[in-house]
């Protein structure tokens, strides 16, 4: 069914454009300022966002190693979605310490982009991670229906959502 | 691409199956339609009474006007009139237009047009019209709220759009229901993308497919690309209002942070000019596609057509620039947009051309979805030529938001693409419930609609030309305005006279599709066109196609001169003769 | 009292024809299309564009109506039985289309983007440099009213004996007018009719303009973007004066100002340094 692939394709065209506008906002901001950073994300926490990061690029690997190796897959899998977890849960903790170092999204542009900009990527994260329970389904038990476009098209958008979150890290929390 | 035929499923037996929760193409795109219908009329009336504010300020609206407005005796009052010109714009764009053009025609013609039993994704199909159905929902809602509804006009800047400008919940519920239609415009591009790519009947290369369809594909493809930027907007705007974020706050409004109001014009334009072509698209494909049939003759230009009606798609993404020509973006950017503007002038020229060239040494019957096709070529090229003048960034200091811009914008798209969409119902009509629609009605409609509609936006025009600018409860406080009162006066009748005369449309469309057991059905292929759709039944059978046809030749095989059998058309899955 | 819906259509026509009436008395209908007086330097550039626009659009949408009507006409199925079969895809064809669309880019919009990058980059966004001469004025957009602000007898803005007005502002004929202009709320736009110009002004930012006049009279300002319930009273007077009427009432408004400013209202700082923005 090389159609769910085109779809899927032509989903993440559609999702990429809206993370898209957020680089454009983001963009935008940061060009205009005229001091970077801005006083209102002084004391930006840094440990909490690398663990993220952290996250999500082992849940992608487990995931690329469970589409290509034959053994272990079960494993593998379950690991992506642990994974996944705890990538939403470290953003949580992120929310928490930021507000905790007085950084609120009333603050101004800077403040309510990041917190706007993690709120939809881990609303997306959501979505992908009820996308990986449902062929988690297949995977533990009806595996005679696992095809491998399956496993492709969710793992494009795992993957894409990686991409986005790892642009989003250097793009705000390192340069 | 390989080809995969859908196999033929049961037809869905109760009520429920069949008309309210159908997987079906064709019965999606009727309720689409009258979704569509529905609110092309609610936006309809909201024209009236801004068009009564205008002509007869401190009159009481007629007939309803009392029962609106008791507390002041049936006049409209201004933060009313303000809240009918944000509604009008929404409801026509993204409630009428987009449903009859994109959902009905979409969903109807598709796979009938490429010889396929359904969309690739039936459920998809269904739940992109029941989240358009709760988007509509919400919007009637947010008429109903003690302190009404949006107001800030549909295209909605901050910081009159956050919460200092518009208090209560009518923004908000516009901001989310706005971002609903915009996931169930998603799901639809993703459907129609995909089967258009997947689904096309063995034989028909893109450049063997109707035209109708090309315009739908572009116009999807334009969807699933800049939909999700207004989503982004829209959600920026509605953490502006409810979470206290501060994107577009300054000014007065940036009580705690700060934020740019221009930054939302950014968005909402990079969205909104491709917008302007989603609208227009599927209506040049339909036009295209019947100037051809009821010429007798094929496309001129199809290939050209067709490129240049994607070369038109590209462009439209890099010239949003000229919504914003008065906020002062830098001199460098204000002139590249206005450079790219202009290079649009080269494709539609050329497909006008060809839709001339079409007309030229045909043999033309004058049937009533050709009168409106026709119809389209005179306003869009009239409405198309005026949109030179905006374009210039320094007459656009002038002319911007005032009514040479609404006329404009009614021209290229309401007329053309309303004229559009009734040449489109008038010629499908057949396949999708069985019978023609009366022609001698549907002429009437043609002519009491197009020559009123020229009177209004013309009329436009020239009052915006000569300053009066828009969105205004009561233009007459300003005396250089004063001048334009009687002009103000025949647009309104013409307005009136307009609306009138769609009752012939509903009339006639009632009738058909309800009063009409006794007429037998129409023949499979009543207006004679080689189209996949015209050889099977009319209305089309629930699985569309017994067999899946092999295509052999183009759509628009008119009057060929080697043709034997009779016709002066050739199927599309014949052999071309020569 | 209670008319009934013909009466009361009866009624409005009688108004509308009287209203006609009093209007036609002065203006025939050419005189109604036409935009208000030009009092500007730099509004003829405007007229001249749209004039060019509009004969070479006259000219092209001539030409697709005689190909609409006309191929109607003599193509119809009536007249012509038998369509001229062709795709139209051949080399002839297309040189032909390729040559109409060329022939439009290159005789409107080449000519008109060439025009009006010109008057914006030489004349409209082309800001006068600071002189003593240079009229400068700031303005304060509010919902519903337009704030004018002078710089008052010690020549600095933001000052306590700034002159500050309401819906009026009044400058000198023959001199340029520079404007420096914020917004108090939402958006706002500043659009002079009479001089073919508009600027929008937004909160947290400034926009300018720039502008003569060449005629001494009474003329209106207007707000020309959607800013709330009462946009359509968002009118303010420009008011044009000789060069001595303008020293005079430059000057009496400078005394009252230094006279009568409550300089411990906080609202009255509403300005700012003319050349930081």
């Amino acid at each position: 069914m090389v159609q769910s692939a085109v779809a899927m394709t032509v989903v993440l065209c559609s999702f990429a454009m809206l993370f898209a506008t957020m680089f454009l906002g983001y963009f935008l901001l940061r060009s205009n300022a005229d001091v970077w950073p801005p006083v209102e994300i002084e004391g930006m926490p840094q440990g909490i966002p690398l663990v993220s990061t952290v996250f999500i690029l082992l849940s992608s690997v487990t995931y690329y190693f469970f589409e290509h190796k034959a053994q272990a897959k079960k494993l593998l899998f379950s690991l992506t979605i642990v994974f996944g977890a705890l990538f939403l849960l470290s953003q949580w903790l992120l929310w928490g310490s930021l507000a905790d170092a007085g950084i609120f999204v009333s603050d101004g542009m800077v403040p309510s982009m990041v917190y706007d900009f993690t709120w939809l990527h881990a609303a997306h994260i959501g979505l992908a991670l009820i996308l990986l329970f449902w062929l988690g389904f297949f995977v533990f038990f009806k595996t005679e229906k696992l095809t491998k476009l399956k496993v492709i098209n969710v793992g494009k958008f795992w993957h894409f959502l990686g991409v986005v979150w790892l642009l989003m890290y250097l793009l705000i929390f390192v340069l | 691409m390989a080809f995969v035929e859908q196999h033929i499923h049961d037809e869905p037996k109760t009520f429920w199956s069949k008309y309210i929760v159908s997987y079906d193409h064709k019965v999606i795109g009727k309720q689409f339609l009258w979704f569509g219908i529905f609110f092309l009329l609610v936006g309809g009336l909201m024209a009236l009474m801004i068009r009564w504010a205008l002509a007869f300020p401190g009159e009481p609206f007629p007939i309803i006007g009392g029962l609106m407005f008791p507390h002041t005796g049936g006049v409209i009052p201004p933060d009313t009139y303000a809240m009918l010109f944000t509604m009008h714009g929404t409801i026509m764009i993204f409630y009428a237009i987009t449903p009859i053009l994109i959902g009905a025609f979409g969903n109807f013609c598709i796979p009938l047009l490429i010889g396929a039993r359904d969309m690739i994704f039936p459920t998809l199909n269904m739940l992109s019209f029941w989240f358009q159905m709760a988007s509509g929902i919400i919007l009637l809602v947010s008429l109903c709220l003690p302190l009404g509804a949006a107001a800030g006009g549909w295209t909605s800047y901050p910081t009159l759009s956050t919460t200092l400008g518009q208090q209560g919940l009518g923004q908000t519920l516009w901001t989310i229901s706005l971002f609903l239609l915009g996931v169930s415009s998603t799901m639809g591009a993703v459907n129609y993308i995909t089967t258009i790519i997947t689904l096309r009947a063995p034989g028909m290369g893109y450049f063997k497919m109707p035209l109708t369809v090309w315009g739908l594909w572009l116009t999807s493809i334009l969807n699933a690309i800049f939909i999700p930027v207004l989503g982004a907007g829209l959600l920026l705007l509605t953490c502006d209002r409810i979470f206290g974020t501060t994107f577009f706050l300054a000014g007065a409004a940036a009580t705690s942070g700060k934020g740019d109001p221009i930054l939302f014009q950014h968005v909402f334009w990079i969205f909104g000019h491709p917008e302007v072509y989603i609208l227009i698209l599927p209506a040049w494909g339909i036009v295209s596609d019947l100037l051809s049939f009821f010429a007798r003759k094929p496309a001129f230009g199809y290939k050209m057509t067709a490129l240049s009606l994607s070369a038109i798609t590209i462009l439209s993404t890099l010239v949003y620039g000229h919504h914003m020509y008065t906020t002062q973006m830098s001199p460098l950017l204000t002139q590249s947009f206005m450079t790219l503007t202009m290079l649009i002038s080269i494709p539609s020229a050329i497909f006008f051309a060809n839709w001339l060239g079409t007309l030229w040494k045909g043999s033309i019957r004058f049937t009533s979805p050709m009168l409106f096709a026709m119809g389209v070529v005179f306003v869009f090229g009239l409405g198309g030529l005026t949109g030179l003048y905006l374009a210039s960034a320094s007459v656009d200091l002038y002319l911007h938001d005032t009514y040479f811009v609404v006329g404009h914008f009614h021209y290229t798209m309401a007329a053309s693409v309303l004229l559009g969409g009734f040449a489109g119902i008038y010629f499908w009509m057949p396949k999708m419930f069985g019978r023609l629609m009366n022609e001698c009605l549907a002429k009437w409609h043609f002519w009491l609609t197009i020559i009123p509609l020229n009177g209004i936006f013309m009329g436009m025009m020239i009052m915006g030309y000569a300053g009066m600018h828009r969105r205004l409860y009561n233009p007459f406080i300003y005396e250089f305005m004063n001048k334009l009162i009687p002009i103000n006066t025949f647009v309104t009748w013409c307005a009136i006279a307009m609306g009138l005369a769609q009752g012939l449309f509903i009339y006639n469309f009632i009738k058909t599709i309800f009063f009409s057991k006794k007429q037998p059905l129409a023949s499979n292929n009543p207006w004679e066109v080689g189209t996949l759709e015209w050889q099977i039944p009319s209305p089309a059978p629930h699985y569309n196609y017994k067999e899946i046809p092999v295509v052999k030749c183009g759509p628009h095989e008119f009057g060929n001169p080697n043709l034997t059998t009779g016709r002066d058309f050739q199927y599309q899955t014949e052999e071309l003769v020569d | 009292m209670n008319f009934s819906l013909v009466e009361r259509l009866q009624g409005i026509l009688a108004q509308a024809e009287s209203v006609a009436d009093t209007a036609s008395k002065t203006y025939s209908l050419w005189e109604r299309m036409l935009p208000p007086e030009d009092i500007s330097s730099t509004g003829h550039l405007i007229t001249w564009l749209f004039n060019y626009t509009t004969y070479v659009n006259l000219f092209w949408f001539a030409l697709v109506c005689i190909g609409l009507f006309g191929f109607a006409f003599v193509y119809s199925h009536k007249r012509h039985k038998k369509a001229y079969y062709t795709h139209g895809n051949e080399k002839k064809h297309l040189l032909i289309t390729a040559f109409i669309g060329l022939a439009v880019f290159l005789s409107v919009d080449m000519v008109i983007t060439k025009v009006s990058s010109r008057d914006i980059r030489e004349v409209i966004w082309n800001f006068p440099e600071d002189s003593d001469d240079l009229i400068k004025v700031q303005v304060y957009a509010q919902q519903w009213a337009w704030n004018f602000r002078y710089a008052g007898r010690d020549g600095e803005f933001n000052t306590d004996d700034d002159v500050v007005l309401l819906n009026d502002m009044v400058i000198p004929v023959g001199k340029k007018v520079m404007i420096q202009m914020t917004s108090k709320d939402v958006i706002h736009s500043f659009f002079l009719p009479n001089v073919r110009l508009k600027a929008d002004a937004i909160p947290g930012r400034f926009a300018k303009l720039w502008f003569d006049t060449n005629k001494i009279g009474k003329y209106e300002i207007a707000c020309a973007e959607m800013c709330g319930i009462h946009h359509y009273l968002m009118k303010a007077h420009l008011t044009v004066l000789s060069e001595e009427d303008y020293a005079s009432w430059l000057n009496e408004q400078e005394e009252i100002a230094i006279a009568t400013n409550d300089t411990e209202n906080p609202d009255l700082r509403w300005g700012w340094a003319w050349g930081s923005k």
